[in-house]
């Protein structure tokens, strides 16, 4: 402990820079990481950002906001929600209760993993199913705003889903051939 | 198939480990295709609309704001300003981590970002000034929890759409316990540098500190102007952009450290309050001001950097909203079994008196936190107590923000905290020893839990103020 009497500059290492201030930089970035679904996720994104950005603008600076920018906006966030939700299929990200692998045992933990990876295939692939007869029935309906039909944003979702199929079938493939998954093991690299 | 047989499935999904929103949709389509009443279609309808509302489009500006004020340009600054400012008390380093997560928290809206992103720097720091790494990560650890108190808080949107309650007003309502919890933390720091014998980690200089209470006078009175010259009738049209170009040139030509920073949740509250914004234009304003500062002002932001803060941005987004959308399924499904008719029946018969139903509802939502992710944790305990607090005349936006308290308090918790880990794995601690260091740190925030639970005043009296 840095005592009352101890001269400041002896320890200020790593963190704090000579000055007794704070001198963090920032880690360098590895962009190769990203996969098609992260860019086409970046891309709703940024749309969605831009369309936000110019009802604000219209708003204050014009005193005139552009009625067509919310609906678009909703919808722009829906894409980017399933279609960035592949990214957390694939990187096993999303949010799950693992309490139960502290305490199962081993040949318990694997029957349970492998019946999650089966379920997620099985729900997402349905899924998938449900939403092209979703299309089917209310595709053709215009958006409220917009003169364009709904099931462009539901073609979204469902391309989000079959995304989102494929990459739970790669995490199955690969806990398959590892004999373990990261539920079971939370030290693998998921980020695959 | 009948309701138990839906409850016990969708328990049994939870548990088995399959990801909370395919286990709550998972369930109800299930319990659709049994009951056959309703299209199996109607279940993906749900979904897409479940998110389909223009409050939700706050979600992923406030993660985005939040990620890049957690770029090391502008951390530097807010930690160098909080070191100024209470460095020199004994225990400084520990003061220090507690006031930079107040002003991150007005920046931010989780806690796991906080603890992950600044987590590192504050206990590196405090390793380097020889504090144990214990109580670093304990004062980390604690003090991550304001994130999601002091606002801008993705907890509380989320929480205000369920519960439809407005987000502005829950923002407000979190500003006095924030400054409680904060208050309570630092004496704890203080009780333990005293018990210890700590001294101070840099030396008071008067240049110094007076410099920080200067910059933070700057960021109070700003705001207080533009309110002035709206109460003159002056014409906001120009005198707001003078204004700003004002402030960016003062800032140059004083050197100030962490003014514009530490402006973002003065300007994004102010703008709130007075209805000059909603929260998602509030959330866009916040976002564009950071890319101001960090690509312009201070080029501190890479474009390399920028990708990388959109890809957490989404994918955090992604993550949270899609519970989201599976939970407006299983909130109908909740309705259309009785579930929630029951657990009120069955609560009401129990106990008529709000205390008492807070108590138990603190017990409950202290255990659910253990177990599930607070965005996860809301979606579901929302739907079931809510129409409880309304009957017993609670306030909701009081109950929201105990509800929220719960579940940060419970991101610290053994057995399954998700703050403990992500703590453990930074200080290279094995789970007990930081389960063990984070232990003294729940006696303020559960005394905090009591005084926010019991006084609602203390959550009340900001909105009633002002809306």
């Amino acid at each position: 402990m840095a005592e009352a009497t101890a001269p400041v500059q002896d320890v200020n290492q790593h963190v704090l820079n000579a000055a007794g201030e704070f001198a963090v930089e920032d880690e360098p970035i590895d962009l190769s990481i990203y996969r098609f679904e992260d860019w086409l996720a970046f891309v709703f994104f940024w749309v969605l950002a831009f369309t936000i950005f110019y009802q604000f603008f219209t708003r204050y600076a014009l005193n005139d906001s552009a009625s067509w920018t919310e609906e678009i906006a909703r919808y722009l966030l829906i894409c980017t929600v399933y279609i960035g939700a592949a990214i957390g299929v694939r990187k096993n990200n999303h949010i799950q209760v693992d309490f139960f692998y502290r305490v199962f045992p081993k040949k318990l933990m694997r029957v349970a993993s492998t019946f999650v990876d089966i379920a997620r295939v099985l729900f997402l692939g349905y899924a998938v199913w449900l939403t092209w007869q979703l299309i089917g029935k209310i595709g053709k309906q215009p958006m409220s705003v917009i003169d364009w039909p709904i099931g462009i944003v539901y073609a979204v979702v469902m391309f989000g889903f079959a995304l989102m199929t494929f990459r739970a079938l790669g995490v199955m493939r690969d806990n398959w051939v590892r004999g373990q998954s990261l539920l079971e093991n939370p030290e693998l690299d998921g980020a695959a | 198939m009948g309701a138990s047989a839906f409850k016990l499935l969708f328990l049994g999904l939870m548990g088995s480990g399959i990801p909370v929103a395919i286990a709550m949709a998972g369930a109800s389509l299930v319990y659709v295709l049994a009951t056959g009443n309703t299209p199996d279609y109607v279940v993906i309808h749900r979904m897409v609309n479940g998110i389909d509302s223009f409050p939700l489009l706050a979600v992923p500006f406030f993660i985005m704001a939040g990620n890049l004020m957690n770029s090391a340009g502008i951390t530097n600054r807010i930690y160098n300003f909080a070191l100024a400012l209470v460095g020199w008390l004994r225990g400084g380093l520990g003061h220090v981590n507690v006031i930079g997560s107040v002003i991150f928290a007005g920046m931010s809206g989780t806690a796991i970002a906080d603890a992950a992103g600044l987590g590192t720097i504050e206990i590196k720091a405090m390793q380097d000034h020889g504090y144990s790494t214990e109580f670093s990560v304990g004062v980390t650890a604690a003090s991550a929890t304001l994130g999601p108190i002091i606002p801008p808080s993705l907890p509380f949107v989320i929480y205000g759409m369920f519960a439809n309650v407005s987000v502005g007003a829950l923002f407000l309502a979190g500003i006095l316990p924030g400054a409680v919890m904060a208050f309570l933390m630092m004496l704890t720091v203080a009780y333990y540098a005293r018990k210890n014998g700590w001294g101070r980690d840099v030396a008071f200089t008067w240049a110094r500190t007076g410099r920080a209470l200067a910059e933070l006078a700057v960021v109070v009175g700003f705001p207080c102007i533009l309110w002035g010259a709206s109460e003159l009738d002056v014409n906001m049209h120009w005198f707001v952009p003078v204004a700003l170009a004002l402030l960016f040139i003062s800032d140059r030509v004083f050197r100030f450290g962490a003014v514009l920073p530490i402006m973002t949740p003065v300007l994004l509250i102010g703008g709130m309050t007075t209805g000059i914004f909603t929260a998602t234009e509030g959330a866009i304003a916040a976002c564009v001001w950071a890319l101001i500062l960090g690509l312009i002002w201070y080029r501190t932001l890479s474009w390399r950097m920028l990708i990388k803060v959109s890809m957490d941005t989404i994918e955090t987004t992604s993550t949270v909203l899609f519970i989201v959308a599976a939970a407006s399924i299983f909130g109908w499904m909740l309705t259309a079994t009785r579930t929630t008719e029951m657990i009120a029946q069955w609560v009401l018969a129990f106990t008529d008196q709000p205390w008492m139903f807070l108590l138990l509802a603190n017990a409950l939502m202290l255990f659910v936190g253990c177990f599930l992710e607070p965005t996860a944790a809301i979606t579901i305990l929302v739907p079931i107590l809510l129409p409880i607090v309304r009957h017993l005349g609670i306030d909701p936006v009081h109950f929201g923000l105990v509800m929220v308290l719960n579940l940060m308090i419970g991101l610290l918790h053994p057995p399954m905290g998700l703050v403990l880990f992500v703590l453990a794995r930074v200080a290279k601690l094995s789970v007990e020893r930081t389960t063990m260091a984070i232990l003294p740190w729940l006696v303020p925030l559960l005394i905090s839990l009591v005084l926010v639970t019991y006084i609602p005043a203390i959550s009340l009296w900001l909105p009633r103020q002002f809306m």
